[in-house]
């Protein structure tokens, strides 16, 4: 049992146990009676019988999810800088993890308040009668649908952020993929959850076949890594890593399978191909959390495995070669693959792999072993950075979908077309979550992108010979991981293109539709507050603020 | 604050008054939004002159007395407490101005409310003007701003107001034209980005160093630490460096062979955005390129001296032949600039003050002269409905005013003496005879290249109507009956005809600060670096 003090630990994670077993009890409240055995005593258990009005609403599960999120949000978002501790010798909690769940919480809430739209809640809905026209009864039905499934999404939605939030503060390799199959599974569900549309039933399927077949990977590396070190504490196997004379072949293969799995996660080339179908598939609200937190797990894992394990003190890691490699396939694919993408969300979908790629080509900049800590802390800032505030532009361009989708519409870029005329703002603010993506500045999405080639600049640049007198025999004497930085701004600027062209149509093209959206009043304000955010984390003391949590964060790690 | 910190006033100004208006009516009240958007247009106007008010006070001395004609090198003025805005990576709001960067502001400030006054009744007026206001901003920005970061930022600002004046009120090809413009020079920015970072991570001052990185990015910091033992050590890394800067602003400025966003830019924008593209934009990568690139590697610019010559002479030469057949007027005019802007680097490659003086008297002339060029294009466009060079003829007749505007701002291109333009030419051209001898010859012919293009223009426009009192209207006009300009059309190119006829006669008033400046450049950096190199100065 949980002593007190580890309850307190653990509170976020506690609240959303709570909120997942009152979304279950909730809406089933009712005025159902137990008659006690040879009496006519009834007792009232509350459990089903007819239920009660208020409780079941179908807001309801929306709300307990928005409230167990925002608990467990502001509570990661204090306890950043304090928070240190220890829970069955699996968990472990500092900044980081709470820096990692803020991040989790954070898009997790965003998408909860979305979705309150996607499923449109109708205390009013009932079951057809026979007498209801053939077009009334299906909308009877969906509405019943969406009613009843209401409690579902949000108690899966909540299911993921158990497992992410668990997942960042796990000590033990084992618990580790434990907590991210919980995330998963309930993601993969989430991906198929309109499952009368074809292509969400098809974008689940796809989504969690490759998903499975990756964690499988992932899990058969990990038992060649027991078999190896007999250990999975994340110290111990760091212990055994350092020490390992020469190369064991089993930890080698188990890191590299490791390595498949958390690929995936991140959606890095070429495990990426099932992202844009399944974020494509998907409802915005839950392809924002799969392009932000989601990565921001894999990213966790990837820091787990590499930086803390296998990272060696001195000398170039094992397996930096293959992860520059990677990462600059990731970010060019991603990139070319964007640029001829018609749906939107396929963009994003894109947008995020050529994202990640940039990421991991700081990742590789550090496992060059050219740079000492405080270089190596400065790129880890600047990913968790870019991971932080992905959530404000990447999700917040989701969220825009999400105002789409309302109407049924945003799976082509006509969607968006006179979006401008439409709503202004809204157009507005989508303008500028696709600078912040491109990264424009004074935008928050330069200032991320700029640390990262400022890492890896910093890291390499110095490795030139001194003596060289013109550029070519300096070209040539310098470490290759320099070229990382170009890669990443070549890809920048190639990125710009797709990301200019959605400013573009809904500045430009006359609308398909030119009413006004629909209503949609807390998820406009939701992007509005977004794209204040956006702005403000971009230069200034927003962004020193942040900087230095994510400081402490990453020192912790 | 005006005051004490009188250029944060004038960059953060317009910026927040620009936002606000264009913002304040999509989320006030209605009758609150109406009104923003009834006042606008007045109001951005007030603001654009108040801060023309404000800059030409620091300039005549009713604000801080300054003597221009004595800033030593490396000293700036109006320099301002510096605020730290990321603690964390070394980056500060530090402005201040010298003779290099302050022609610059004031012609920013002066351009601004005429290119208003040019455009007073574009169409959505409203979003208009606070856009060029928060234009105004950006490049104030830009030439005030002596922290690298903050002046990448501003440098990448001012690509979206102009990038929506292209989008909003262009041409008809102006979807390619504005993305054409936005990712030709963000690819070339992001490419000087990284020679910045590799400078940034050079920096050694402890005292402005950030608290999670150590380096800082404060140019005045870089610049001093550059003349003493250089800013980065190996030469090869030093070239690679300079190259990357080079890319960025000469991409902006721009020259051979990286210039043909601006064209098409040129073409499409708005009259209002072309004039302030052509009259400060392209001014950016010349100053971006003496503040950074020269000061900061002069060794490396010794070394690339015939490049520059090379790129140079290719968009002298270039940019003129391309204009002889040209049938655009715009477009004429668009790669005129390219022209004029070869002619800024033979002025620094020649290594001489007056070379490197006159250089910077050509960015501020033809920082009057080209906008008074685009005013007339656009003049024609909104008039006439066409640029084709001879589709309309005499129209000088209709439209004398427009003819006379025309004929002065083509002759103060082609450096007719006693215009602007004129002062410039002649100051590169003997800094070159001084320093290269007779190959003068090859830019002095061009200048004869230029002539014959503009002359030609002219005459098949205004002049040559065979009838004379009919002419010969384009078929664009749809027998509307021609007139001759409007109102503020002609007050604002009025203002630039002045000022270009006075900035002919009476050169000095900038000249000499800017001589001031290259003479002491020369002397504290240049021949340092060319001993350095054993050129001989």
């Amino acid at each position: 049992m949980l002593t007190t003090e580890e309850m307190e630990y653990l509170l976020p994670e506690m609240v959303l146990v709570a909120g997942i077993i009152l979304a279950v009890l909730v809406p089933n409240l009712g005025d159902s009676t137990f008659r006690i055995p040879l009496t006519r005593t009834r007792i009232p258990i509350f459990i089903g019988g007819t239920r009660f009005k208020t409780t079941s609403n179908p807001r309801i599960p929306a709300r307990i999810a928005i409230l167990a999120f925002f608990v467990a949000f502001v509570y990661s978002f204090l306890e950043i800088k304090t928070a240190s501790g220890e829970v069955g010798g699996v968990i472990e909690i500092t900044s980081f993890t709470r820096m990692m769940s803020f991040v989790f919480y954070g898009a997790l809430l965003l998408a909860a308040i979305a979705t309150t739209y996607r499923m449109p809640a109708r205390p009013s809905a009932r079951a057809p009668r026979e007498k209801d026209s053939e077009l009334r009864t299906e909308a009877l039905i969906s509405a019943l649908m969406d009613n009843r499934r209401q409690v579902d999404f949000h108690i899966l939605l909540m299911m993921v952020g158990l497992g992410m939030g668990l997942m960042a503060m796990a000590s033990n390799l084992f618990f580790m993929f434990v907590a991210i199959e919980l995330a998963s599974l309930a993601a993969y569900i989430l991906v198929a959850f309109h499952k009368e549309e074809e292509v969400g039933g098809e974008a689940g399927a796809k989504y969690f076949i490759v998903g499975s077949v990756a964690s499988a990977t992932g899990i058969y590396g990990m038992s060649l890594v027991y078999l190896w070190s007999g250990d999975l504490d994340f110290d111990a196997l760091a212990a055994s890593w350092a020490a390992m004379d020469g190369l064991d072949p089993f930890a080698v293969v188990g890191v590299g399978l490791m390595l498949v799995a958390f690929g995936f996660k991140v959606s890095a080339a070429p495990f990426h191909l099932a992202t844009p179908d399944a974020y494509a598939g998907a409802s915005s609200p839950v392809a924002g959390v799969l392009a932000t937190a989601s990565k921001a797990m894999g990213f966790v894992a990837l820091f787990r495995v590499l930086i803390e394990i296998t990272m060696p003190e001195e000398g170039e890691a094992l397996w930096f070669v293959l992860l520059a490699i990677i990462a600059v396939v990731t970010m060019t694919w991603g990139n070319l693959a964007a640029l001829t993408s018609e749906n939107p969300k396929r963009m994003l979908a894109y947008s995020s792999v050529a994202h990640a790629g940039y990421m991991l080509a700081a990742i590789a900049a550090v496992g060059s072993g050219l740079g000492d800590s405080s270089t190596t802390e400065l790129v880890l800032v600047a990913i968790v950075f870019h991971l932080t505030i992905l959530v404000l532009f990447k999700l917040g361009a989701f969220l825009v979908l999400g105002i789409l989708e309302t109407e049924g519409r945003s799976h082509r870029l006509e969607d968006l077309h006179g979006l401008a005329q439409r709503d202004p703002l809204i157009a507005g603010s989508m303008f500028i979550f696709m600078l912040a993506l491109a990264g424009v500045p004074p935008l928050s999405g330069f200032l991320s992108k700029l640390l990262m080639i400022n890492g890896i600049v910093n890291i390499s640049a110095g490795t030139g010979s001194t003596n060289a007198d013109a550029i070519v025999p300096w070209a040539e004497t310098v470490d290759p991981v320099f070229w990382l930085a170009m890669a990443i701004v070549l890809n920048s600027a190639l990125s710009l293109f797709y990301y200019l062209r959605i400013g573009l149509v809904m500045f430009f093209e006359a609308p398909e539709n030119a009413k006004p959206l629909r209503k949609t009043l807390h998820l406009r304000n939701t992007i509005l507050v977004l794209t204040v955010l956006t702005v403000f984390f971009g230069i200034g003391s927003g962004a020193e603020y942040l900087l230095d949590l994510v400081e402490t964060a990453v020192s912790a790690l | 604050m005006i005051e004490s910190d009188p250029l944060t006033f004038i960059t953060l100004t317009p910026l927040v008054v620009g936002l606000a208006l264009l913002v304040l009516p999509y989320i006030a009240p209605a009758s609150m939004a109406d009104f923003t958007r009834k006042i606008a247009r007045s109001f951005s106007m007030g603001i654009a002159l108040a801060i023309f008010a404000i800059t030409s006070a620091l300039f005549l001395g009713q604000i801080g007395n300054i003597d221009w004609l004595d800033i030593t090198q490396g000293q700036y003025v109006f320099q301002n407490e510096s605020v730290i805005l990321v603690e964390s990576i070394g980056v500060r709001w530090v402005v201040g101005v010298d003779a290099l960067s302050f022609p610059m502001v004031w012609l920013t400030a002066m351009l601004i409310p005429v290119s208003m006054l040019v455009e007073w009744d574009a169409k959505k007026g409203h979003i208009f003007h606070p856009l060029i206001l928060i234009m105004e901003g950006a490049l104030i920005g830009v030439f005030v701003v002596l922290d690298l970061f903050v002046f990448y930022v501003f440098w990448e600002l001012t690509l979206i107001p102009m990038f929506f004046l292209i989008l909003v009120w262009g041409g008809d090809d102006r979807r390619y034209a504005s993305m054409k413009f936005f990712i030709y020079t963000f690819t070339a920015s992001v490419l000087m980005l990284i020679g910045i970072l590799v400078m940034y991570f050079n920096t050694g001052d402890a005292s402005l160093a950030g608290t999670l990185t150590g380096h800082h990015f404060d140019l005045v910091s870089m610049t001093a630490q550059a003349s003493g033992n250089g800013l980065i050590a190996g030469e090869g890394l030093r070239h690679f460096v300079w190259i990357l800067l080079l890319i960025g602003f000469a991409t902006k400025m721009p020259s051979v062979p990286v210039h043909t966003w601006l064209p098409d830019a040129h073409v499409q924008a708005p009259t209002a955005g072309s004039m302030l593209l052509a009259g400060v934009m392209l001014k950016m990568g010349a100053y971006g390129f003496l503040r950074i690139a020269v000061t900061i590697f002069p060794e490396s610019t010794v070394v690339f001296t015939p490049l520059l010559i090379l790129l140079g002479m290719a968009s002298l030469v270039y940019g003129a032949i391309v204009c002889m057949g040209q049938t655009n007027l715009k477009r004429m005019v668009a790669y005129s600039s390219v022209s004029h802007m070869g002619l800024i680097f033979l002025g620094i490659a020649t290594m001489q003050p007056l070379g490197i003086a006159g250089a910077l008297f050509m960015m501020f002339a033809h920082g009057i002269i080209s906008p008074l060029l685009f005013a007339v294009a656009g003049a024609f466009k909104h008039h006439y409905h066409t640029l084709e060079i001879g589709s309309m003829r005499g129209i000088a007749h209709h439209s004398p005013w427009l003819a006379g505007h025309m004929m002065l701002g083509w002759m103060a291109s082609l450096g007719l003496p006693l215009l602007a333009g004129f002062v410039a030419e002649i100051a590169v051209m003997i800094a070159f005879w001084m320093t290269f001898g007779w190959l003068v010859i090859l830019p002095a012919l061009t200048l004869i290249i230029t002539a014959v293009y503009y002359l030609t223009s002219m005459q098949r426009t205004i002049f040559e109507g065979g009838d004379p009192h009919v002419g010969v209207l384009p078929d664009t006009m749809h027998r509307e009956e021609p007139r001759d300009i409007t109102w503020h059309e002609n007050a604002g190119m009025f203002v630039l005809v002045a000022l270009t006829v006075l900035f002919g006669i009476l050169p000095f008033i900038f000249w000499d600060m800017m001589s001031d400046w290259s003479t002491e450049f020369m002397l504290e950096t240049l021949i340092h670096a060319m001993n350095s190199q054993g050129v001989k100065p």
